[in-house]
């Protein structure tokens, strides 16, 4: 097999150079890019399969270069920042961020965050998942409504298989972070929110009054009503 | 109704008023200092007045008198020279020149002739008396001191006497009195003449309602000048005293009104000079403050991006330990213990930042707070048996969900849970936990040697250390306290600390069981204590009941 490749977006030589000691370690191959602005063309050339993204970043901010590079790709993006009390963090995963995690971090954690994302999804006993008039082909990572074809990145993905797998239960934004960004302790419910609203956004009819994934007050989310 | 009724409360308020209205007392005094003058004044008027009045009347009746004495007189003689005379007719024609003479007020006047005390009186005349002085009346109004001045009389002098002359109705008519002596065939007889002046005295008794009436009127007017003049002044006293209690209460933009040139005025500007300085400087102070404050925020966040690298390096390092030789792997060790207490130190210090900024945003949850602490305690459980201290739950019953930011309570009982680990001498802690209808509350109740009284006060002061040289197992920044302090007051709750030197130390945390509303006191006493009769094992681990 070969080894994952991850792109580091950092402008901070000293930390870039460190992460990249540490994912090596861990066999990852590693490129860096240090500018936000040449971060989407670094993103082109290398062809990673992650991308880690500082939000702090000369040229053009962090937050902007993960909008672009989600307009065009659902590749994992891990953003790296020193603010997690601030509106970075929510900007961040709105523009599509699929984790986040803040400084200073240790080795376990940026490591586990990453496999979380670059794992394969668990194969569901059945190949063809239904959830309301929605279709999810669990091995072609594939979701459609009838014969149109609903883009959603593997994350998005793995959020809404996780809730149609058991349609019948309620899942905790605990459960969520555990389930599906892999969090063994307690993590930022903000995650689960934004993400619920991104999905929403791309697959229910009219996402103010959601029938596909609809909240449970006090509780969290479920598939259906 | 007592209240009402109590004399002492009526007094209490009314000192009270006193003492607390500037107006009140300066209108009270002029008025009443107005009130003595104008009433001296009055009286000494009234005096007069009747003095001269009475003075005119006495003077006038006499001459009065004298005139009838002499046309009695006259005709006496006349009427004595006559043949034959009547003796009947001799008085009646001298008594009724008299009354003639003396006839002035529309009351009357009343005589008496009587014969002088040792006069040979012929058989057939006593005396003739006029009918309202008949029936022994006379006797109390001619009193014995103007008979004994008659009567010793050799001159034909008027004497003259106020006294009062009493009527049909009971009252006593004010009157004066002359004596005078006539001749009647070679009979000395004093005459008394009784003039009723009640006319004067209704005279008098004008003037006096008209000086009342002025002085009423004057006093009233005193009053209202006195209200007005107080207003003017008191008035603008009072606003700026409000004034300066708003601005006290933190209304920096409060003005007072600028009117005129005068003393006031010139007060006004001062105050509005004070509080412009007051405001400026407020400013600056708050800008300074946010200032460092935004300081220690950008510190604590600049740091966080070198503070990874030295934390990826140094896990890099560990990792590699069994590489090196025993003097650089503690080194790593070493170094490794340290980034994570600078990191903690960070982090802590940030939260801090965050409270002083007033940045910090609460995530309400329904929780049942007996579960909550026990998950805490199972997760501290480790630690706390690396030091010999045994940690204990006491839930007493009824516990239900309350409404806070779980993370914060649970990072108040991790701190205090972690001070009573490192300074509870490894003797078993207590952690209490029990809820009314308005509050939830948690006690860590520790066995150690207790905080000094002296100190009781510092122990939520940022960065301040019990005991230097004590050794700690938990680390901790110095913040710990603080921050707790913090987090509990977000809540709306307290933070409090009790400890007797030698018996340990108790932290009671008290929060609302809904946030918004205000802690009218805690479930827990401070510090706990177990009924006696209650067993401790038993009453372990009853947080089930929640």
């Amino acid at each position: 097999m070969v080894n994952a490749r991850i792109l580091v977006v950092d402008d901070d030589p000293a930390l870039a150079e460190m992460i990249g000691i540490v994912l090596r370690a861990e066999d990852y191959d590693v490129a860096f890019c240090a500018d936000g602005a040449a971060a989407l063309d670094a993103f082109h050339a290398e062809r990673p399969d992650l991308i880690l993204l500082d939000v702090m970043l000369p040229g053009l901010d962090g937050v902007e270069v993960c909008a672009r590079i989600r307009a065009e790709s659902g590749i994992p993006i891990i953003m790296l920042t020193a603010r997690t009390d601030t509106i970075d963090v929510v900007a961040g995963l709105e523009a599509g961020a699929d984790d986040y995690v803040a400084k200073p971090f240790n080795t376990k954690e940026l490591v586990a965050r990453i496999r979380t994302r670059l794992r394969p999804v668990t194969r569901p006993s059945s190949d063809v998942v239904r959830i309301g008039d929605l279709e999810l082909d669990v091995i072609g990572h594939e979701v459609r409504r009838g014969t149109e074809r609903i883009n959603l990145t593997p994350l998005e993905f793995e959020l809404l298989l996780a809730l149609a797998l058991k349609p019948e239960q309620v899942f905790t934004r605990e459960m969520l972070l555990e389930q599906v960004w892999g969090y063994q302790y307690k993590a930022d419910t903000r995650l689960v929110n934004v993400h619920v609203q991104r999905l929403r956004a791309k697959i229910e009819e009219d996402p103010d009054n959601p029938t596909l994934v609809t909240t449970v007050r006090g509780v969290g989310y479920r598939a259906g009503s | 109704m007592p209240r009402l009724l109590d004399p002492r409360a009526w007094w209490r308020r009314i000192r009270r008023g006193w003492r607390s209205s500037l107006a009140l007392r300066m209108i009270s005094m002029t008025v009443l200092l107005s009130t003595i003058a104008a009433v001296g004044v009055g009286v000494a008027i009234d005096l007069s007045v009747r003095q001269s009045l009475l003075d005119a009347r006495r003077t006038q009746l006499v001459t009065l008198s004298q005139n009838a004495t002499i046309s009695g007189q006259r005709s006496f003689e006349v009427s004595a020279g006559q043949a034959d005379p009547d003796i009947d007719a001799v008085l009646n024609g001298g008594l009724r020149a008299i009354v003639n003479a003396a006839a002035t007020t529309s009351e009357g006047t009343s005589y008496a002739l009587l014969p002088a005390p040792g006069q040979n009186v012929p058989g057939e005349f006593a005396n003739a008396i006029s009918p309202a002085l008949q029936f022994g009346v006379l006797d109390v109004v001619v009193s014995e001191s103007i008979r004994a001045a008659v009567g010793a009389d050799e001159e034909g002098r008027i004497y003259s006497q106020s006294t009062g002359v009493p009527r049909a109705d009971g009252t006593i008519a004010p009157a004066i009195v002359t004596g005078s002596t006539v001749e009647i065939r070679g009979v000395r007889y004093e005459l008394y003449l009784v003039y009723d002046i009640s006319d004067t005295q209704q005279t008098l008794s004008t003037i006096q309602f008209a000086l009342a009436g002025a002085g009423l009127v004057l006093i009233v007017l005193i009053g209202v000048v006195a209200f007005l003049v107080v207003r003017l002044v008191v008035g603008p006293v009072e606003v700026a005293a409000a004034t300066s209690r708003r601005l006290a209460a933190g209304d920096l933009d409060v003005r007072l009104p600028v009117r005129g040139d005068d003393v006031l005025a010139t007060l006004a500007r001062s105050f509005n000079g004070m509080a412009e300085s007051l405001r400026g400087q407020i400013t600056r102070l708050a800008e300074l403050s946010s200032v460092q404050q935004r300081f220690v925020s950008d510190v604590s966040h600049e740091l966080r991006t070198p503070l990874t690298t030295i934390r990826l390096a140094g896990d890099v390092l560990r990792d590699r330990t069994d590489r090196f030789d025993p003097e650089t792997a503690r080194t790593v060790e070493l170094l490794h213990t340290q980034i994570l207490r600078f990191e903690e130190l960070l982090a802590d210090l940030l939260e801090m930042s965050r409270f002083d900024a007033g940045a910090v945003e609460m995530e309400y949850d329904r929780v049942n707070v007996a579960r909550l602490v026990e998950d805490t305690v199972a997760g501290m459980t480790m630690l706390a048996d690396q030091r010999g201290s045994e940690l204990v739950v006491i839930a007493e019953g009824g516990h239900f969900e309350a409404e806070i930011d779980a993370r914060r309570i649970r990072r108040i009982l991790t701190n205090l849970i972690g001070n009573a680990i490192d300074h509870g001498e490894g003797r078993p802690i207590e952690v209490w936990v029990d809820s009314d209808a308005g509050a939830a509350a948690i006690a860590v109740r520790d066995f150690g040697v207790g905080i000094a009284a002296a100190d009781l006060d510092r122990v939520f002061a940022r960065f301040w250390r019990a005991d230097p040289s004590r050794q700690r197992t938990t680390g901790g920044s110095g913040l710990g306290l603080a921050i707790s302090l913090e987090d509990a007051a977000l809540h709306g709750g307290w933070l409090e600390a009790w400890s007797a030197p030698g018996q340990g130390s108790c932290f009671r945390l008290t929060v609302p069981r809904r946030r918004g509303i205000s802690l009218g006191g805690s479930p827990l006493p401070l510090p706990p204590e177990l009924p006696l009769e209650s067993a401790e094992p038993a009453a372990a681990g009853a947080g089930d009941a929640g």
